[in-house]
Formats: C-alpha cells, structure tokens, sequence
C-alpha cells in the first residue's frame, strides 16, 4: 500500500515536472503580447509630454489674444485687414502639405519601403523650409507697410504668437534633419520607427497650432 | 489600425480636404464678411480641420486615453473662444478686466 502510495507520488511528481516543463516550454514559445489597439502611444512618451507642454503654451497665448480681442474688437478687425492673407495662405498651404508628406514617410516605413521613407520625408523637408522663407518675406512686407510690434495691440499679440510658432517650427525642421539623418543610415525599418513617428507627431501638432492661429488673423478681418 | 496596411489614400483624402477647407474659409471671409454668423463657420473649420490632422495623420481614435483627450482638448478649446469672445464679447472683457 505504502510502496503503491509512494510510487503514485512519484509518478506523480514526474507528472508535475513534465508539466512545468511544458509550461515553460509554452511560456518561451508564446508569441510577445500583443500591443492594445486603443492605448497606442504614436512614437515615445517623451514627445508626447513634449506636445502637451507646448500645446499648454499655445492655450495660454491664445487666451490672451481672446481676451485683447474681446477688449479691442475694432482693432482686431482692422488690423487682419492690414495683414498679407497671400502669406498666410501660403503657409497654411506649405504645413498642411509638408504633414501630409511626413504621414506619408511614416505610411511608408511602415511597409518597409526606405526608399519612399526618405524622399517623402526629404519633400516634407524642402516644403517646411517654406514656412521661414515666406515668414520672413511677410515681415518685410509688414515693415514695408509701416506694420511692426508698436502699431497696436492686434499687432503686438500677432507677432508674439506667430515669433513663437515659428520657433517652434524651427525645432520641427531641425527634428526632421535629424530623422532624415538617422533615416538614410538605416536607423528605422518597420520593426522600429519610433523616433520617425514622434518627429511626424511634433510636425503635425505644429501643424494643428497654426490651422488655429491662420483663421484668428487672417480670416476674421 | 494595422500598421502594414498601405494609408495613402486615406492620407492624401485628409490632405485634399484640409487644402480645400483652407480655401473654403478664404472664400467665408470674403462673401460672409458683414455677416454675424461668420466667427461660428470660421469655429467649425477650425473643428473640422484639427479633428483631421488629430485622426488622420496622428490616428488620435487608436491612440492612448490621455493623448485622445490632449487632442481632443486643445482642437476644441480655439473654436470654443472664439464663439464666446464674438458672441459674448462684452461680458468676456468684462470678466478679464483687473
């Protein structure tokens, strides 16, 4: 009964072990845990805290543009009327095209395509270099016309809140260089584009603050 | 959203659309200009345009609860502002005087 017993629980017991090996076994040849579909974080953490920094800035520059503008509505209307709606047009057209060309450089590492990853990415590039180009020849063009930060306070709140875009679009152009770089060097491919994906998010967030500043000074003259 | 599947056209449908939005709130201003009704049609392409660049380009819908709710925070907060400073104009300056 006992040497029955006691060879029960060593049958046992090598049941056991043969089933923790399998376990094991099952462990390591499970496939990696598959990424929540709907909790993805689109390139790093650290960009997104980032974004969310500057679009806090942006809320509280366009509060006091709302603000000044519920203060002076007639100066706010006549001043947009005093403002160049070609250039503003321009660069609205030149960041909504150069984001589209960054998503479209995302789309591509995606499937593995490096090649189209970098012209598109390279396009992106040459269409944002726009956005300081026409900045300053609407500066000129302001200047030209007697417009500078003292002509009033609609011109004040203007030329702080577009200074401080564009040099947020200039840490944007700078980004994409260094993406560009990586990019050429093989950094990214489909397993890994992380750094590629966050560049794309700064870009498009820039994107999204100027898609409000455009209407506020261009539009609603 | 599967990642290996080809988002062109769906990208470049966002960008013809934003491009035409632009163009669209261009035109508002000149044909609507006298009208009072123009600053909530302006509102609603500011809306519509940063819901796009948020869904389509950043693909806001998959991603993380508090990156939709950044998104969705910030694309509302102008639109918001500029219905109550042109509806409500008086009483904002009122409040936000010192």
């Amino acid at each position: 009964m006992n040497i029955n017993a006691l060879s029960n629980g060593e049958r046992n017991n090598e049941s056991h072990s043969d089933h923790d090996l399998q376990m094991t076994a099952a462990t390591l040849d499970a496939p990696a845990p598959l990424e929540d579909s709907t909790r993805r974080i689109p390139g790093n953490k650290g960009m997104w805290a980032g974004i969310t920094c500057e679009f806090v800035e942006f809320t509280v520059l366009f509060a006091v543009y709302f603000i000044a503008r519920a203060h002076f509505p007639d100066a706010f209307h006549a001043g947009a009327q005093r403002l160049s709606v070609i250039a503003g047009t321009t660069i609205t057209l030149l960041m909504i095209t150069s984001s589209y060309f960054i998503a479209c450089s995302v789309n591509a590492i995606r499937q593995d395509k490096h090649r189209a990853a970098i012209i598109w990415l390279v396009g992106g590039l040459v269409i944002a270099l726009g956005y300081p180009l026409t900045k300053a020849l609407e500066i000129s063009w302001n200047l030209a016309q007697g417009i500078n930060g003292e002509s009033g306070i609609f011109f004040t709140v203007y030329y702080y809140l577009t200074f401080t875009h564009l040099v947020h679009a200039t840490w944007g152009i700078l980004g994409i260089l260094w993406v560009l770089a990586r990019l050429v060097f093989r950094g990214y491919s489909s397993k890994d584009y992380a750094g590629l994906e966050a560049l794309a998010c700064y870009w498009h967030a820039t994107d999204m603050i100027w898609l409000v500043i455009f209407p506020l000074f261009y539009v609603l003259a | 959203m599967d990642k290996h599947t080809d988002h062109f056209l769906l990208l470049t449908s966002a960008w013809l659309a934003l491009v035409a939005l632009t163009l669209a709130s261009l035109g508002l201003s000149e044909w609507f200009r006298d009208i009072s009704l123009l600053p909530l049609l302006v509102a609603a392409i500011v809306w519509i345009k940063g819901a796009l660049v948020a869904r389509c380009f950043i693909e806001s819908q998959v991603a993380h609860p508090f990156i939709k709710r950044v998104l969705k925070v910030f694309i509302g907060i102008a639109p918001i502002a500029l219905l109550a400073t042109s509806f409500f104009g008086s009483t904002l300056a009122r409040w936000a005087t010192l």
